[in-house]
């Protein structure tokens, strides 16, 4: 290679980045926001004892809020990827906001299980699908090119905001309680949120720039007015005809059940292997830590050499992966497992944003996206329940962890159906024909941000 | 979503859609999903009704008494009835 330099610049195209670019704020506020969204799901564990023994509420009675949590999450999110298409993702965040905090207020006062059941179970299935489902094909609308490093970025952080949030829950119920503790970091995260989200811009036309890769010869993309509106309705239209649209629904199912089994089953198998619970609790650190690196990678590479063979090595690798359970008994053991099985899992769910835009290329993502996340949430539910049910018959994990191998590796299988990746299922989303459109309050120009 | 983008509509170069259509129903894709909700169905059912034959066991050696004794619950009742393996 006569000059290194050169070489990199082609062949990551180093020339179209720069930092300085206003995408950066919107995936910061992203990152923001799918922590809160992902945090509310991770602090439930922090508060089952708190409620057991205050309310003296039985361990089970408990849990239902969590798995109808799980279901309304799921269920929502086509709605609020429709919303988030129809009102857009700021006004459907904020809504989601908005529940948040009357989760978190309402969740702090309960005192009847049934109010446990509609604060945390529906009030935050609603807000957590609010808040999680339109922030990524936001993220998508601000990136004509390189949405894999875009959401790449952004999804990184997901395991982040359920560690920080677990660590600082914690903390609370220590010092001041867990009532307080919910309404402390109820106030401060819906203040946090709604700090941010004055920043957020749907899209680059609404803030008056350019999408993040757009190059001199991209016209702006048409994101508003009722010709919009029409438009998303012909189009979806088309994708519901498409075989990939059904079945990602089905692979995001399938690749979650196989990753919610490991995930909730993990600690108790390392514990009845043997290891102690800092131990056992550190496993599932380790998976939660190696997989962000394939979080980010996952989708950069999809995007360079085609989503379909990326997605299949991270299911086939996570349903490969847990074997090693099977023979796992010492701590070594599991933490190889741990840093094995998490590359591929990493990069399980993150390439869904940047294969809709290969198949569906510019057309608002919202309503596929949501009917991605409901598959993947009534996989995890499902996942979720699988380990406990099965220790209770069998006194053993050895029937889950060959479940979460079949459900992962049938959702490689389904992968191999999906169509080739470098050409679009339906045409591509129009653009606005001249460079210097008014839309009433700005004027929209194509030239450099 | 913005107001007054009128003029939007009056510049945007129309979609490539005239003229495009997609033969057939999605099949495969449907094909696919059906197969996973019944394969996860047959899952829950087998599971399920091994759970309610381990419950109802370790009730008869409880109560000391047979199979056909014991109560069972409308829901054991039906998962039994529908796995045929149990």
């Amino acid at each position: 290679m006569r000059n290194p330099a050169l070489w990199l610049d082609k062949t990551f195209a180093l020339q179209e980045h720069t930092i300085t670019h206003y995408a950066w704020v919107i995936v910061g506020i992203a990152a923001v926001v799918q922590m809160v969204g992902a945090a509310i799901r991770m602090v439930f564990g922090v508060l089952v004892e708190p409620l057991a023994e205050t309310f003296n509420w039985s361990l089970g009675s408990i849990g239902i809020a969590y798995a109808l949590m799980s279901i309304i999450t799921a269920v929502s999110s086509p709605p609020a990827g429709y919303l988030s298409n129809r009102f857009g993702a700021k006004r459907t965040m904020t809504a989601g906001t908005v529940l948040f905090f009357i989760g978190m207020m309402w969740t702090a006062q309960v005192q009847q299980i049934w109010e446990l059941y509609a604060a945390y179970g529906i009030i935050f299935g609603i807000a957590q699908a609010t808040l999680l489902v339109p922030v990524v094909p936001a993220v998508a609308s601000w990136f004509r090119r390189h949405l894999g490093l875009g959401t790449g970025l952004m999804l990184g952080s997901w395991s982040l905001g359920p560690a920080i949030a677990v660590q600082v829950m914690a903390v609370l119920f220590e010092n001041i309680g867990w009532s307080e503790s919910f309404m402390v970091t109820g106030i401060v995260g819906t203040a946090i949120l709604l700090s941010i989200l004055l920043f957020f811009k749907d899209t680059p036309e609404q803030a008056g720039r350019v999408a993040y890769g757009a190059r001199s010869s991209d016209k702006p993309l048409i994101t508003s007015g009722n010709i919009f509106v029409e438009f998303q309705s012909e189009f979806q239209g088309f994708v519901y005809k498409t075989n990939a649209f059904w079945n990602l629904i089905n692979i995001h199912f399938l690749g979650c059940v196989g990753h919610a089994v490991i995930l909730v089953g993990i600690i108790p198998l390392a514990m009845s292997k043997g290891l102690g619970p800092v131990n056992a609790a550190g496993v599932l650190t380790t998976i939660s830590i190696v997989s962000i690196v394939t979080r980010f990678i996952a989708p950069v590479l999809s995007e360079r050499y085609g989503s379909k063979i990326i997605m299949f090595f991270s299911f086939f690798g996570q349903g490969i992966g847990v074997f090693l359970l099977f023979t796992a008994s010492s701590t070594w053991e599991f933490y190889l497992f741990a840093v094995v099985w998490a590359i591929p899992y990493g990069g399980e769910g993150t390439v869904f944003p940047v294969i809709n835009r290969q198949y569906y290329g510019h057309s608002p993502m919202g309503a596929n996206y949501g009917w991605q996340l409901l598959g993947a949430g009534l996989g995890m539910a499902l996942g979720g329940l699988l380990p406990g049910l099965i220790f209770d018959i069998t006194g053993g994990y050895a029937w889950a962890i060959a479940l979460s191998a079949v459900f992962s590796l049938a959702g490689a299988a389904a992968i191999l159906f999906l169509d080739p990746t470098n050409r679009q299922l339906i045409p591509d989303w129009p653009e606005v024909e001249s460079d210097h459109v008014t839309t009433g309050t700005s004027s929209i120009s194509n030239g450099g941000d | 979503m913005r107001k007054g983008s009128s003029e939007q509509s009056t510049t945007h170069v129309s979609p490539k859609l005239e003229g495009f259509e997609i033969k057939g129903r999605p099949l495969t894709g449907l094909g696919l999903l059906i197969a996973s909700v019944v394969g996860t169905f047959a899952v829950l059912i087998y599971f399920g009704a091994w759970a309610v034959s381990d419950r109802m066991e370790k009730r008869v050696a409880a109560t000391e008494s047979s199979v056909a004794q014991i109560e069972a619950k409308w829901w054991e009742d039906s998962l039994l009835t529908v796995c045929p393996l149990h």
